[in-house]
């Protein structure tokens, strides 16, 4: 991918810069995408949009160290210890170390934007495998699951290969994507450390969570001194050891109230960012990547290939989404993978006519002609000249998707179609309007506003992205 | 542009035909299977009870069979030409017959008589809110587009795009919650779109007995108050972004200059000239509304209690009835395609220029 670009692009990219710049310093103009990030970042509604989705990012990683039932350190019998670090699940610690990699790239200088955001998701993408070693390696030595010693080797060989394939992936592919010898230091030096601990210590919250015994075993004078997360909540803590905490209203304990079971609603509303943030961004990359695919062909191909096309878009553009959201969740049972899955597939048709439109105008340019003419592969003329030149629409459509994704999983959730052990803004304000006309505003309120302030700001992202491409709008 | 529109109705049978398969299989690969509920609604049955009940459904529906033969057999039962099915499901001679969308797996009642109950009210809701939201909307949008840059446009715009992130759920609840809740403001109903007493009620407002009686339109008037505020709230947004953007171009089009320069009044320009020639993208629009509204009135009509065809769906979806989920499916399929089709063909008549051959 990447050496396409070097190899055709007017500007050599990576280390050859050198040699351009002492001619004319002044002379590299401003990137397209640079363009577009200062005008959207010259009106204060993206700001104003970016600063609460950062906002949901950073409840979203630190959701554990907020909200959590488990004491940060304590002091008991057995010395010091952190429950809230041992209770961290595989999750936990892989959004973690997505932000230390985030802020490891952040300083890299030969890096331009574009390639540090495809390293960061080569490095999720590959990470994530490795976390679930530690159950694998749990079962086999167990033996619970795996009777038969064939099944320990088919095991064992089966672990042996993911950590090959791990490992290539994460030094070979990120190398190649990367280019510069220095990344791929960069990289070696910050992934193989992490493997490494990951190995050592490997992430095992226990199973069965008995939220309630810290403060039982303080209560006792078990713990000599504690030191609490801010929320001393868990979102699933339905605090058994006390008597009434359902459906309290805001008060000193409990900030933004009590939820029917007892939980904090706080708690919940922070844990419950992450789902609102993982839906909109993964659905919305399955319905770009179909619609790219699907509106590339067609708009390069033209003639039959499009009318086909066409009439496919028409079929998925008369798919009644809810309906078919619904019916399958609630004959499938509650699974956010899914549901994202079903948003994704139901939702490209969009995003397809708009690069189909792009491409039908890019496939006469002279540039992609010399890119054919110059013998290379279709799939490197698709996606490697035309994509780019083509997706800035496609960039204003995902963002209005994202908002569409997170109203839909609310919507279900507030249907009781949705999630059952996760919180989720849309579950919980379904039970503002209780028995007897009861109206509990603040399992109303502030979830409800969680998502209006979700949907709004990447509709006012979105909306600055639009005027910043068409400039006739303003 | 009658061939155009002979292809678009051919259409509509294959897309049909994949939306209830998908649906179909859906339901019918899902775990436990559609005849499951059927049984679990019983409840501690003798295992003698259980089987002579299975066997029942399985001749009656058909359940037992394989699951493609079943989608073909419910295909037989919608289609006007297809094999008489008699009540035990053994099919009988080939015959031209009605469509029979079956019988409701939970309630028991035939389904398009549930559909044809509920149709009605959503349609109402519907009816009722279009001509609010595209006023309001095309309005502003207009306005907003003759004073660019000023107060109103900027203020419309954010206050408009607000609007629209609202969601439906949260408007709804907290008009319940406050509006129509003894511990705050109890000025509406909170349920249905009737009186318990709106059948004794005379049709027009008017006093009984010296005493005012609200009759039967006013009380509906009052119980649509709410809906129609939830319904209509984000509509305004999508249109008057769209209104001025169409009308923005249009207004430094030479025509306008020069409808301007012979004197036509502003009126004239702005009606006859401007907002005539910027109609297209608005209709456009309307085809991805219409089933958007039939789809989005799930929520309402539950927050509402109101018996329309979002609830309907809802609650079939909950115990799995698996013949009121597909009727469901294909004629909100079938709304959402033919507004399709009468949008292009709107498109086309609107605009001269446009043409399908």
């Amino acid at each position: 991918m990447a050496t396409a670009d070097d190899e055709f692009s007017l500007l050599p990219a990576g280390g050859t810069i050198a040699v351009i710049e002492p001619l004319a310093p002044e002379a590299a103009p401003e990137s397209f995408s640079a363009q577009m990030a200062r005008q959207v970042w010259r009106r204060w509604s993206a700001k104003l949009g970016l600063a609460w989705i950062a906002v949901l990012a950073f409840c979203a990683i630190f959701a554990p160290f907020l909200a959590n039932s488990h004491p940060l350190l304590m002091r008991g019998s057995s010395g010091w210890q952190s429950p809230l670090l041992s209770s961290l699940s595989a999750t936990d610690v892989l959004l973690l170390l997505l932000l230390v990699a985030a802020m490891a790239l952040v300083p890299i200088k030969s890096l331009n934007w574009a390639r540090k955001l495809r390293l960061l998701a080569w490095v999720g993408l590959l990470l994530s495998p490795a976390l679930f070693w530690p159950d694998l390696i749990d079962s086999w030595h167990s033996g619970r699951e795996i009777q038969w010693p064939w099944g320990r080797a088919a095991a064992l060989g089966f672990l042996s290969a993911v950590a090959a394939a791990d490992l290539f992936f994460i030094v070979w592919l990120p190398l190649r994507a990367v280019g510069g010898k220095r990344a791929w230091g960069w990289v070696l030096a910050g992934c193989l450390p992490l493997m490494v601990v990951f190995a050592i210590y490997p992430v095992r919250p226990p199973q069965i969570v008995v939220y309630e015994r810290y403060r039982e075993a303080q209560a006792a004078k078990l713990i000599h001194s504690v030191w609490w997360a801010p929320i001393p909540y868990s979102p699933n803590d339905n605090q058994r050891d006390k008597s009434a905490q359902f459906m309290r209203p805001p008060g000193l304990g409990h900030w933004m109230g009590t939820e029917e079971q007892g939980a904090d609603v706080m708690a919940r509303m922070i844990w419950a960012s992450r789902i609102a943030l993982s839906i909109g961004f993964i659905s919305v990359g399955i319905a770009v990547f179909i619609g790219v695919v699907v509106g590339g062909i067609m708009g390069f191909f033209a003639g039959k290939i499009d009318i086909l096309g066409m009439r496919l878009i028409e079929i998925f553009d008369a798919v009644p989404t809810l309906f078919l959201l619904i019916s399958f969740v609630a004959f499938f049972g509650r699974n956010l993978y899914v549901m994202m899955a079903i948003i994704g597939c139901t939702s490209w048709v969009g995003h397809a006519r708009f690069i189909r439109a792009q491409f039908l105008k890019l496939r006469r340019q002279d540039f992609v002609q010399a890119a054919l003419a110059a013998g290379l592969p279709l799939r490197r003329v698709l996606f490697g000249h035309m994509l780019p030149n083509g997706i800035s629409p496609v960039l204003v459509s995902a963002t209005f998707g994202v908002a569409g994704a997170v109203l839909a999983e609310s919507t279900l959730s507030f249907l009781n179609l949705g999630l059952v052990d996760q919180p989720s803004w849309g579950q919980m304000m379904n039970q503002a309007l209780g028995e007897a006309g009861t109206f509990r505003w603040w399992v109303a309120l502030y979830p409800g506003l969680a998502i209006f302030l979700t949907v709004f700001a990447y509709n006012l992202v979105g909306e600055a992205l639009r005027d910043a491409l068409d400039p006739r709008l303003r | 542009m009658l061939s155009y529109i002979l292809r678009r109705i051919l259409l509509i049978f294959p897309t049909l035909l994949g939306i209830t398969a998908v649906v179909f299989f859906v339901m019918a690969f899902s775990p436990g299977g559609v005849g499951g509920p059927l049984l679990n609604a019983e409840g501690g049955m003798k295992s003698e009870e259980a089987r002579v009940r299975r066997e029942y459904y399985n001749r009656r529906y058909g359940l037992d069979l394989p699951k493609p033969v079943q989608y073909l057999r419910w295909l037989n039962h919608i289609s006007p030409v297809g094999r008489v099915t008699d009540e035990n499901g053994v099919m009988g001679r080939w015959a031209i017959k009605w469509p029979d969308l079956g019988r409701s797996f939970a309630r028991g009642r035939p389904v398009s008589d549930l559909i044809l109950e509920a149709v009605p009210i959503t349609l109402l809701l519907n009816v009722l809110e279009l001509p609010i939201m595209y006023g309001i909307g095309i309005v502003s949008g207009l306005y907003a587009a003759r004073h660019r840059g000023k107060w109103f446009d900027v203020g419309s715009s954010s206050l408009f795009l607000g609007l629209w992130s609202i969601p439906v759920m949260l408007a709804g609840v907290l008009c319940i919650g406050f509006l129509a809740n003894r511990e705050y403001f109890y000025w509406f109903p909170a349920a249905g779109l009737h009186d318990l007493r709106a059948e004794q009620m005379a049709f027009l407002p008017g006093f009984v007995s010296g005493e005012f009686q609200r009759g039967w339109l006013l009380d509906m008037a009052w119980h649509l108050v709410l809906p129609m505020i939830c319904y209509s709230y984000g509509g305004f947004a999508v249109l008057s972004k769209l209104t001025r953007a169409s009308t923005l171009e249009n207004f430094s089009a030479d025509y306008v200059r020069t409808a301007r320069a012979k004197g036509v009044d502003e009126r004239s320009v702005l009606f006859r000239h401007v907002l005539a020639n910027s109609i297209l993208p608005l209709i456009t629009v309307s085809a991805s509304i219409l089933p958007g509204l039939l789809a989005g009135s799930v929520v309402i009509e539950t927050i509402f209690s109101i018996n329309g065809m979002g609830k309907l769906m809802v609650d079939a979806v909950r115990v799995r009835d698996r013949e009121l989920i597909l009727a469901e499916t294909l004629i909100g399929g079938l709304l959402g395609l033919l507004s399709l089709l009468l949008a292009d063909i709107c498109y086309a008549a609107a605009d001269p220029r446009v043409s399908y051959e």
